[in-house]
């Protein structure tokens, strides 16, 4: 009998011509408690099922949506869902989260991960609930973005089913395309493209069982003491600007990355900010599904509409592109969304190639940082994979510098072939060991580490061993939340995280665990990442930032230089390797 | 700060026998600390080295703020020269030059350090202020291979800092010269930075001071209930800077003291000219 909270098994669907084969994966106690669910769970299942170099976007590339113990309990935040597969923009795992009802219908299918192989003939959709699994054509929804296609699909099985599908970014091949389900994407590392190569346009799952959880009443307990401290302080911001409140704010400590991380600070951030949005545009918040915070902050556009605005698409199509109007940034936001982009990577792309633009290194004048409509044209020109530049850009940064050369990868804002957040690493030093090191690539979400820079903790201008401990720490309940799964916005309501999840843990499964336990879980994680990385070609070299940020300093407002340099990353690379127990090329000893 | 020549170390004497005041004077009320908090928090905000606190032997010292470091005199009561040697001698492995002052300087100003710092030429031992109208040995940047030659001083009984300045080589900054620094001549136009308090009088007087003017922001989440935009406060600590907005320092606060260093201590030192910016201490995005 499987613990609270699971099934006990995982579907592997085999996509070929119009049919589909499926066959239930046993998952024992001791895999699912070793590796939780969602991410973790994702890696296992990465392990298990991916052939060792298999090409991220072949048929036979394995691609997993993970659920997790709590889905489906009243804890808040937690109808969360993973997609997990080796991202065709770093040739890595990647997994990417998102919260929908989704999760919970695609779990109670009665499957604690749902995981396709294959290709279809045609343009399809594949459907699964508890009575099985099946393939349907709908050649009809190509080129539709996600959300009209979910609509489309709606109304052709019926309101039950539930769709993650993907814009026709994914159906081109773009390598940073998103997996989406009611406007919530799966958004880095290219899994829209993992889809689309299987020629499916969606998955779409319907609940039709019930998943037991070890001791109900105190699940119940536990949630309603989660949902009042969910209301805290510790969420206020994301309650009453949401994350885009962080643009002024890094802007105050230069920490805002401008024009391809030539700046860290830049002069059209108030226009962008939320604090002035809010009072202009605000229209309405949102939450996801079981969510009781409510981060979602929705705008009025200029002409009709709306659009729903995070710091990082804010981020990544505003300074880092030079471009403050926020009505060309709303747009472009707006643009990602239909075409089923990643908003950071298709950001990072740009800024790169307006700076190669404006170098005479690309031969496309009218692509100039502060151009709004530039940016759109390029957007378009990306989802369509246009000759020339839309296909040059359409497989990110780090491949499009190699096609251009003339030292271009040097600011390429990548690492591992993934783009760069919005968090400047030379005044972000904790940061940028967690940015190098990551499994994802450049990420900010499975290597919190800024929390540490931005908490006094340490001297975030001086990296050294403080940043070590700091950036595996973040990285270790990093690892735990996301295979848990619970939503990081609620880090700052845990005040002995570890803790308090084994708790909230504990009655779901049944399971007898402790915060020992779960760091154990977290370093297991973390290193499994790795080592599915290192089978995958990666080596210590692709631990590192791009040359421009270790050879370029910033001059802060302050009049201080923030400088980290190629000696100063290595060794806190170094101290990473050692405190994780890996030997000296970051190679896991067990 | 940086240097050219590296990072530049912080010496605070408390060892005196502050026996004009009638009580120690490293452990006088200051804004919710002490003097001595204030002198190496104000140090430790400015300079990129170590910041150590020289006492005397066996003395009880208050709360220091935290990576200052303490050292003690050989012996007690030898003069400022024995105490300048030990802290020379506690930084001299981590910085090649420090800034040496008292614990009694309570409007002791960042420009200044700055501009002494500045002061000190290639060819030079020591920068020396001379500022309102006296040497200022206590306020003064010295190089730290001179920990040698000022503790042989010492041992051959030769305890004033000028026998040490007779065998090096001194650059004196003048008021004019001082001035002529944008930011002293700004921040701290009296050059009060010197100010000693010796006596209860002084210090009475010094802690009757209106607190300096300093700009403070809040973002985000903190910005609601109108306070949004900069606004001038007057606050000696970060602390005081927060209640003057309403906030309260918890831990989902945190600080940026001008735009770079990012601080949680309530109790760290404000100047004039400072800006801090009030930021939610949950960055996720």
């Amino acid at each position: 009998m499987a613990p609270g909270g699971y099934f006990g098994r995982a579907l592997v669907v085999d996509v070929a011509g119009d049919a589909a084969t499926a066959a239930p994966l046993p998952l024992d106690d001791a895999v699912l408690r070793a590796y939780l669910g969602g991410v973790g769970l994702g890696t296992w299942l990465l392990h298990t099922l991916s052939p060792a170099g298999v090409d991220p976007l072949a048929p036979e590339a394995p691609l997993a949506f993970v659920f997790s113990p709590l889905v489906g309990t009243p804890l808040t935040t937690s109808a969360k869902f993973a997609v997990v597969a080796t991202s065709p923009l770093t040739g890595l795992l990647t997994d990417a989260l998102a919260s929908s009802q989704f999760a919970i219908a695609g779990k109670l299918t009665g499957h604690d991960a749902i995981v396709v192989r294959g290709r279809a003939s045609v343009l399809s959709v594949v459907l699964v609930d508890a009575s099985g699994v099946r393939v349907e054509p709908c050649p009809e929804l190509a080129g539709l973005p996600a959300a009209d296609a979910e609509t489309a699909l709606s109304a052709r099985f019926g309101r039950g089913w539930r769709s993650a599908a993907i814009g026709p970014a994914g159906e081109r091949g773009v390598r940073f395309a998103t997996i989406s389900h009611d406007g919530r994407h799966a958004g880095r590392g290219g899994l829209g493209a993992v889809l689309g190569a299987k020629n499916l346009k969606a998955v779409l799952v319907r609940a039709g069982t019930k998943a037991a959880v070890a001791d109900a009443p105190a699940v119940l307990a536990a949630a309603r003491d989660l949902r009042a401290r969910s209301f805290g302080p510790a969420t206020a911001k994301y309650r009453e600007l949401g994350t885009l409140a962080n643009l002024l704010a890094f802007n105050a400590v230069s920490t805002l990355p401008t024009r391809n991380f030539t700046a860290a600070t830049f002069d059209g951030a108030p226009r962008l900010a939320a604090e002035e949005l809010h009072e202009l545009r605000g229209v309405a918040r949102n939450s996801c599904a079981s969510c009781s915070i409510g981060c979602e902050h929705i705008y009025s556009r200029r002409g009709g509409g709306s659009q729903r605005m995070e710091y990082e698409n804010v981020f990544a199509l505003g300074p880092m592109c030079g471009v403050s109007d926020p009505d060309d940034v709303f747009a472009a936001s707006a643009r990602c969304d239909e075409l089923g982009i990643d908003t950071i990577s298709a950001g990072g792309t740009i800024a790169w190639a307006m700076e190669c633009a404006e170098r005479g290194l690309l031969d496309e004048p009218w692509l100039r940082f502060g151009d709004g409509a530039a940016l759109l044209r390029a957007l378009d020109a990306i989802g369509t994979r246009s000759p020339g530049l839309g296909e040059l850009l359409a497989q990110g940064s780090r491949h499009a510098a190699g096609v251009v050369g003339h030292g271009s990868i040097d600011f390429a804002p990548q690492v591992k072939g993934l783009e760069l957040p919005g968090y400047e690493p030379r005044t972000l030093q904790a940061m940028a060991l967690g940015l190098a090191v990551n499994s994802r690539g450049a990420d900010h979400n499975r290597s919190g580490a800024y929390e540490a820079d931005l908490s006094g903790e340490v001297d975030r201008l001086d990296g050294g061993d403080p940043h070590v401990h700091a950036a595996i720490a973040t990285e270790d309940r990093a690892a735990v939340m996301d295979s848990m799964i619970l939503c990081k916005f609620l880090r700052g309501v845990f005040t002995d995280p570890f803790t308090e999840w084994a708790a909230l843990l504990a009655p779901v499964t049944g399971w007898d665990l402790d915060a020992d336990e779960l760091r154990a879980t977290a370093r297991r994680i973390v290193t499994a990442k790795r080592a599915f990385n290192l089978r995958a070609g990666a080596t210590a070299a692709d631990d590192t930032l791009p040359a421009r940020m270790l050879e370029t300093p910033l001059v802060l407002a302050s009049g201080r230089s923030a400088a980290l340099t190629a000696d100063t990353l290595r060794s806190m690379v170094a101290g990473y390797y050692a405190a994780r127990g890996w030997d000296a090329e970051g190679r896991p000893c067990t | 700060m940086v240097s050219s020549e590296g990072p530049a170390a912080g010496v605070v004497l408390a060892g005196g026998r502050s026996s004009r005041m009638g009580t120690a004077k490293a452990a006088l009320e200051w804004h919710g600390s002490t003097l001595l908090y204030r002198t190496t928090a104000l140090l430790a905000r400015t300079l990129d080295g170590p910041v150590v606190v020289v006492a005397a032997p066996g003395q009880d010292l208050p709360a220091l703020p935290a990576g200052v470091a303490v050292t003690e005199d050989p012996v007690e009561g030898r003069g400022p020269l024995q105490g300048i040697a030990a802290g020379l001698t506690a930084v001299a492995e981590r910085a090649s030059q420090a800034f040496v002052c008292s614990t009694d300087m309570p409007f002791l100003h960042p420009a200044f350090v700055r501009c002494v710092l500045g002061g000190l030429t290639p060819a030079a031992d020591v920068a020396l202020p001379f500022a309102r109208g006296f040497r200022q040995p206590l306020a003064a940047v010295y190089r730290t291979s001179l920990a040698g030659p000022a503790a042989e001083l010492v041992a051959d009984g030769m305890l004033k800092p000028g026998m040490l300045f007779a065998r090096c080589t001194v650059t004196s900054l003048d008021d004019a010269r001082l001035l002529s620094d944008p930011d002293v001549a700004r921040f701290d136009p009296d050059l009060d930075s010197v100010v000693n308090v010796n006596e209860p009088a002084d210090y009475a007087a010094a802690r009757g001071r209106k607190p300096a003017e300093v700009v403070v922001e809040c973002f985000g989440a903190l910005a609601s209930d109108g306070r949004r935009g900069p606004r001038p406060v007057a606050a000696a600590t970060l602390a005081a800077a927060a209640d003057a907005v309403g906030l309260t320092l918890d831990r989902h606060v945190v600080a940026a003291l001008n735009g770079d260093q990012i601080t949680r201590d309530p109790l760290l030192p404000l100047v004039a000219g400072d800006t801090v910016a009030f930021l939610s201490a949950d960055a996720g995005g």
